[in-house]
C-alpha cells in the first residue's frame, strides 16, 4: 500500500493504482470522460486534471498517472476548475447541444459535467459539426456530431470485443470516429460501444424515443439466452421492458453483453406472446379458462399414468424443473428429458463416467487465469459470446496461448498468435485420442496418471491412434498433432473449452471423455486456470442437469418421440421446448407429435410445436418470475420478477403446482421453498439460499473422481462427391427463442448455408444466391454465404430458424452428407 | 443487375488486379511492422489504395480494415481515390499568394473543371493547392509531377495544359 494525501485527506491505495483509482477508492470523485476501468489508459480528454505538489503544481491527468509514496494531490483547486471548464467549453464548441431530443440526456457525462461545472456560456464560437448520421442499421445509431472523441467505442471494440469496427480517422480538427472507408456500421452488434459512449453519439435504436432515462426502473436479472449466465439490468416502464441498461459493475463480465443479451429482450413484451390458455375444439385452438385447461390436462395425465412423458426446455428455472419432475412422479411416470436427450450427454454421461460428476471442473473465470486455451470448435465464440470476450482479453492482455481444434476457422482464429488446426468434420475424437497417445508415448503425462482407474485400458485402446494413423484421416499432419499435444501437456496451466447443444450432436459423451482424458493424463484438473469447461447451450442447461431432469430410469427424449409415434406415450407435456424446429429429423418429429394422443405445450409463443398441441398454456418469461438459473460453470443465480405477468400468463411453477394439486398431491408453495429443498438435496448446492446468492450468485462446488474412459470415435461414412454439412449456432442467436428478439432478427433474419470461396466458384454460386441443399432426408432452400473461413468441401448452417429449419435435412448425425444445386 | 448498371459500376471502380497487391504482401508478410511498407508498396503499384486492396491487406495481415483506414487517413501521403497521371500542385504560401497565386489556381480550376484535391474523369490530372514549396524566389510557383514552373502567369497555365494534354497517359 502507498500512502498519499488527496485534498488534505491522508489515504492509502494499492501500489499500481493511478491517482484516479486511489481517489475513487477513497470516495473522492475526479471527473472523467475518456477513462474506463475496463480499458487501457488513454488520457485524451484532460477532464481528470489534478495538481500534484511534488510536480510543482503542474496539472496532470489523474487517469494515467500512477501514484507514488507521499504524493500530495489536489483535485479541485480554482485553477483546475478553470481548466476543466475550458475543456468543456471546447467540447461544446462544435457539439449540437441537442439534449432535448437526445436519448442520452440524464445519463450523459457531458451533460452532467456541463451542469456540475456550470458552463452556461461559451467564450468561443465556431460552426457546429455537420456529420451525416449513420442510420443504416436498425440497432445502433451513430451521430458523430455529439462525439467527444474519447475513443472508448473504438477501444472497447478492439480491446474486448476484438471486432475492430471503429477507428479514429483524419487528423486535427477533422478527426472523427468512423468505420473503414466511412462505410455504415456492419459488425457483430454487441452494443459494447453504445454502453461505454459517454454521450449520445452511439445509441440503441430500438430504445429511441421510448422513455427518458430517469423514467425507467432498473431491474437486475440474468440473461435468459445462453449458459454464460450474464447479469443483466432491464429498463422497465409501465410494465414493459424497454431496454437493457449498462452497469459496468455488474457480474464477472462487468456489464459486457452480446447482441442477444443487449438487443434481444423484445420477446418479453412481444405482441406475439400467448396470453390465454387455448384448447383444441373441433380441430381448432380456442380460448379457454385456466380451470378448464388444468382440469383437462390433469385428467389426461391421470389416465395416461406411466405413459405420460415430459420434455422441458432448459430455459425454465431450477425450481420449475424440480416441480415438473414432481408432477411426473405424481402420475407415476419417469419419462422426462430435455435438449433432445443428446445435447446434455457430454455432462450426464461423458463427465459422469470420466469425472464422476455431471458438471464442469472449471469456471469461466479460469479463462483469464490460464496459460493455454484449447478450444474445440471456433463456434465457442458464437455459442457463448461473452466467454468469447474473456478469451479475447486472455489472449490479448494476458498473453494466453490459444490453440483451436475446429472443422472451420472463425473469429477466434484471428486473435493474435491463435493457432487453428482444421480437421475433417467428424474426426475430432480421433484427433483428441491421438493427442492422448502422444502425451502417453512422449512421457508427458503427470506422474499420478498411471494410478487413475482405467489407465491400462486407455493405453491399450490408444494403440490405434498414432499421430500418423490419425493424420491420414483427419487432414492434420502428424507434426501438428504432436505439437498440439506437447503445447497442451507442457503448459503450466491449460484449460479446455467446448460447446454442447442441439446443433452439435457430435459433441457427445465420447468427446467429453476424450477431453477429460487429456486433463486427467496431464494433471490439469482441480487447479486454477485448469480443467475442462463444457459450455451448454441454454441459460439453465447446467441447472436442468443438476436438477436431474433427464432420463435415468424412464424414456429419454429420443424414446419419448418414438413412443409418441408407436403409441406407448399417450400424453406428452412439453414445457418450452420446440422440437419441431430444434430437434433433428423434422419429418419424424412432426409425425410423432401428430400421432400422440394428447399434447400439452406451455410456451411464450405459438411455436411450431405449440400449434400442434391439444392444449396450449401461456407461460411466463424469465422477466415475470422468480427462481434460479445455473450457468455453465455452475454459478447459481437468483432471478426476480422485473415486470408483472403479461395477460393471463402463469409461470411454469404455477402451472405444475396447479396440476399437482389437481392430481391430489401437495406441491411446494413457492420457488423459495423449492430452492430450500434443492439446497439440501442437490450435490454442490448445499447451504445455498436465495439470500446467500445475492446479486451475482454463488458457485455450486464440483468435486471430481477421475477415471479414464475409452471414447468411441465417430464412424465416418463419407460419401464421395458430397459435401460435409455441419450445423451450429449463429452469433446472434440462441436456440429458437431469439427469433422473437428483434435485435437478433434484424441482424440475422434467416437461415443460410456458408461455403468456401473455392466451392462457390466451382459451382458458380454467388453471395445470397438461393441454393438447394439436399441430403438423404430431403432438401431445403437456403441463401448462400461465401466465406474465407470454410474449408473446401465443408458447409455450415445455423439451426435456429423455423422457416428454414436445417433439421429438415439433418438426422442428428454429427456430419450430414449433402449435395448443392442452384 | 442490368448490363448498363454493371457497366456503370465498372466505370466507377476500375477492375483491380489484386495479384499485384498479393505480391507486395508476400514480400513483407513475415516482417514485423509490415503495414506501412505494404501500404506504400500498394500505393506505388496502383497510384492509390483501392478499397478492395485495403480489404485484402486487412485479411492477409490480420489487422482490422478500420485500422488500415485510420492509418490511410492519418497520413497525407496516402490516396483513397485514383489519381491523375499528372499531379499539378500550385503553391498558395504567403509569397506566392502575394504574387497572384489565387488567379493561377482559379485558372487551373476553370480550364480543368476540377477543384482542389480532385481528379479529371480521364485520370489525366489531379489538382492540389499546397503550402510553401520552399522556392519563394520563383513565386508564384506551380509543379507538375517533378517539374517546377516559376513566375506563373495565366498564359503559362494554358501552355502547361497544352503541353501535358499531348503527353501519353501511360
Ligand atoms: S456493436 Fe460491438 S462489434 Fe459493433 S462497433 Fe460496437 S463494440 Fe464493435
Ligand atoms: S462515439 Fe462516443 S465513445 Fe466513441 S469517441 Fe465519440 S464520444 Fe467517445
Ligand atoms: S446470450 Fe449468453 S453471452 Fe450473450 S448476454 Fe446472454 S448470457 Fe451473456
Ligand atoms: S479521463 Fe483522464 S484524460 Fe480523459
Ligand atoms: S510561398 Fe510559394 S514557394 Fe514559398
Amino acid at each position: 500500500m502507498v500512502n498519499l494525501t488527496i485534498d488534505d485527506k491522508q489515504v492509502t491505495a494499492p501500489k499500481n493504482a493511478t491517482i484516479y483509482d486511489a481517489a475513487k477508492l477513497n470516495g473522492i470523485k475526479i471527473p472523467i470522460l475518456c477513462h474506463d476501468s475496463k480499458l487501457k489508459p488513454f488520457g485524451a480528454c484532460r477532464m481528470c486534471l489534478v495538481e500534484v505538489e511534488q510536480m510543482k503544481g503542474r496539472q496532470i491527468p489523474a487517469c494515467t498517472t500512477p501514484i507514488t509514496e507521499g504524493m500530495i494531490i489536489r483535485t479541485a483547486t480554482p485553477d483546475i476548475i478553470k481548466a476543466r471548464k475550458m475543456v468543456l467549453e471546447l467540447l461544446l464548441l462544435n457539439h449540437p447541444i441537442d439534449c432535448p431530443v437526445c436519448d442520452k440526456a440524464g445519463d450523459c457525462d457531458l451533460q452532467n459535467l456541463t451542469y456540475e461545472y456550470e458552463v452556461n456560456a461559451n467564450r468561443f464560437a465556431d460552426a457546429k459539426f455537420n456529420h451525416v448520421i449513420d442510420y443504416n442499421n436498425p440497432l445502433i445509431e451513430r451521430d458523430m456530431n455529439r462525439c467527444v472523441l474519447c475513443g472508448k467505442c473504438a477501444r472497447i471494440c478492439d480491446e474486448i470485443v476484438s471486432f475492430g469496427a471503429l477507428t479514429f480517422m483524419d487528423r486535427g480538427i477533422e478527426t472523427k470516429i468512423a468505420c473503414e472507408f466511412e462505410a455504415p456500421l456492419n459488425c457483430e452488434f454487441c452494443g459494447s460501444c453504445v454502453s461505454v459512449c459517454p454521450v449520445g453519439s452511439l445509441l440503441a435504436r430500438p430504445f429511441k424515443f421510448k422513455a427518458r432515462f430517469w423514467a425507467l426502473t432498473n431491474q437486475k436479472t440474468v440473461c435468459s439466452y445462453c449458459g454464460t449466465g450474464c447479469n443483466l439490468t432491464l429498463g422497465v416502464k409501465d410494465n414493459k421492458v424497454l431496454t437493457t441498461v449498462y452497469d459496468e459493475n455488474q457480474g464477472f463480465h462487468k456489464g459486457q453483453l452480446c447482441c442477444r443479451g443487449r438487443f434481444g429482450y423484445q420477446f418479453i413484451n412481444s405482441e406475439r406472446r400467448l396470453t390465454t390458455p387455448l384448447v383444441r375444439k373441433n380441430g381448432t385452438l380456442v380460448e379457454t379458462t385456466w380451470d378448464e385447461a388444468i382440469e383437462v390436462i390433469a385428467a389426461k395425465m391421470k389416465t395416461a399414468g406411466a405413459s405420460t412423458a415430459a420434455l422441458a426446455t432448459p430455459r425454465i428455472t431450477n425450481e420449475e424443473l424440480i416441480l415438473f419432475k414432481e408432477l411426473m412422479e405424481t402420475v407415476g411416470s419417469n419419462n422426462y428429458d430435455h435438449s433432445a436427450g443428446y445435447a446434455h450427454a457430454a455432462l450426464t454421461k461423458g463427465f459422469v463416467q470420466s469425472l464422476g460428476v455431471a458438471a464442469s471442473p472449471a469456471s469461466i473465470l479460469d479463462v483469464q487465469k490460464t496459460d493455454l486455451l484449447l478450444v474445440i470448435k471456433t463456434d465457442t465464440y458464437e455459442t457463448h459470446p461473452v466467454v468469447g470476450f474473456e478469451i479475447n482479453m486472455a489472449v490479448k492482455n494476458k498473453e494466453v496461448k490459444l490453440n483451436i481444434l475446429s472443422d472451420k476457422r472463425g473469429k477466434l482464429s484471428k486473435l493474435p498468435n491463435a493457432k487453428t488446426l482444421i480437421h475433417v468434420p467428424g474426426t475430432e475424437i480421433a484427433v483428441i485420442n491421438a493427442l492422448a497417445k502422444v502425451i502417453v508415448d512422449e512421457k508427458l503425462a503427470d506422474g499420478t496418471a498411471a494410478s487413475v482407474p482405467g489407465f491400462a485400458e486407455l493405453e491399450k485402446a490408444l494403440a490405434a491412434f498414432t499421430p500418423d494413423a490419425v493424420a491420414a484421416q483427419c487432414g492434420l499432419t502428424a507434426a501438428d498433432i504432436k505439437q498440439l499435444a506437447t503445447d497442451y501437456a507442457k503448459a503450466e496451466k491449460a484449460l479446455i473449452l467446448f460447446p454442447v447443444g442441439l446443433p452439435y450432436p457430435g459433441h457427445n459423451e465420447d468427446l467429453a471423455s476424450a477431453l477429460a482424458n487429456l486433463a486427467i493424463l496431464t494433471g490439469k484438473l482441480g487447479k486454477e486456470g485448469c480443467g475442462v469447461l463444457c459450455m451448454a447451450e441454454k441459460n439453465n442447461s447446467q441447472g436442468a442437469v443438476d436438477m436431474g431432469f433427464y432420463s435415468t430410469a424412464g424414456m429419454d427424449a429420443g424414446k419419448i418421440i418414438d413412443g409418441c409415434a408407436s403409441g406407448s406415450v399417450k400424453t406428452l407435456f412439453i414445457a418450452g421446448e420446440n422440437p419441431v424446429v430444434s430437434y433433428p429429423d423434422h419429418t419424424k418429429i412432426a409425425a410423432a407429435l401428430d400421432k400422440v394422443d394428447f399434447l400439452v405445450v406451455a410456451d411464450l409463443f405459438m411455436t411450431e410445436t405449440a400449434a400442434m398441441a391439444d392444449v396450449v398454456l401461456p407461460a411466463c418469461s424469465f422477466a415475470e418470475k422468480e427462481g434460479t438459473f445455473t450457468s455453465v460453470d455452475r454459478r447459481v443465480q437468483h432471478i426476480k420478477p422485473a415486470i408483472r405477468k403479461i395477460g393471463q400468463c402463469r409461470s411454469d411453477f404455477e402451472i405444475f403446482g396447479a396440476l399437482i394439486t389437481k392430481l391430489g398431491g401437495k406441491p411446494s408453495a413457492t420457488p423459495a421453498k423449492t430452492f430450500e429443498a434443492i439446497s439440501s438435496s442437490v450435490a454442490g448446492y448445499a447451504g445455498m439460499s436465495y439470500a446467500s446468492l445475492g446479486e451475482t450468485g454463488a458457485y455450486a462446488a464440483v468435486s471430481v473422481k477421475p477415471s479414464f474412459v475409452v471414447p468411441k470415435t465417430m464412424s465416418l461414412a463419407s460419401e464421395s462427391g458430397k459435401l460435409a454439412l455441419v450445423t451450429g449456432s449463429a452469433l446472434y442467436h440462441s436456440g429458437t427463442m431469439s427469433q422473437y428478439g428483434e435485435g437478433p432478427m434484424y441482424v440475422c433474419p434467416e437461415g443460410y448455408v456458408e461455403l468456401s470461396r473455392n466451392d462457390a466458384s466451382k459451382m458458380k454460386i454467388a453471395e445470397n444466391d438461393l441454393v438447394i441443399v439436399t441430403s438423404s432426408k430431403g432438401s431445403i432452400k437456403l441463401k448462400a454465404k461465401i466465406s474465407m473461413r470454410m474449408p473446401q468441401g465443408v458447409l455450415f448452417a445455423p439451426y435456429h430458424f423455423s422457416e428454414t429449419s436445417i433439421n429438415r435435412i439433418c438426422s442428428g448425425a454429427p456430419v450430414t452428407w449433402v449435395s448443392l444445386s442452384k | 443487375m442490368s448490363e448498363a448498371v454493371a457497366q456503370q459500376i465498372e466505370e466507377q471502380e476500375p477492375v483491380i488486379d489484386l495479384s499485384l497487391a498479393d505480391k507486395i504482401i508476400d514480400k513483407y508478410i513475415d516482417l514485423p511492422g509490415n503495414l506501412m511498407p505494404v501500404l506504400q508498396g500498394v500505393q506505388d503499384e496502383y497510384g492509390y489504395i483501392p478499397r478492395v486492396a485495403a480489404d485484402l491487406i486487412a485479411e492477409r495481415l490480420n489487422v482490422y480494415p478500420s485500422q488500415i483506414y485510420g492509418v490511410l487517413t492519418f497520413y497525407a501521403q496516402f490516396h483513397l481515390k485514383p489519381r491523375g497521371r499528372f499531379i499539378i500542385r500550385v503553391c498558395v504560401g504567403t509569397a506566392c499568394h502575394v504574387q497572384g497565386a489565387p488567379r493561377i489556381v482559379e485558372t487551373f480550376f476553370d480550364k480543368l473543371h476540377i477543384g482542389h484535391a480532385e481528379t479529371t474523369p480521364d485520370l489525366r490530372y489531379t489538382f492540389e493547392k499546397v503550402a510553401c514549396l520552399g522556392a519563394c524566389g520563383m513565386a508564384p510557383l506551380a509543379m507538375v509531377n517533378d517539374s517546377t514552373y516559376g513566375s506563373m502567369t495565366v498564359q503559362k497555365v494554358d501552355e502547361i495544359i497544352n503541353d501535358y494534354n499531348q503527353r501519353p497517359l501511360k
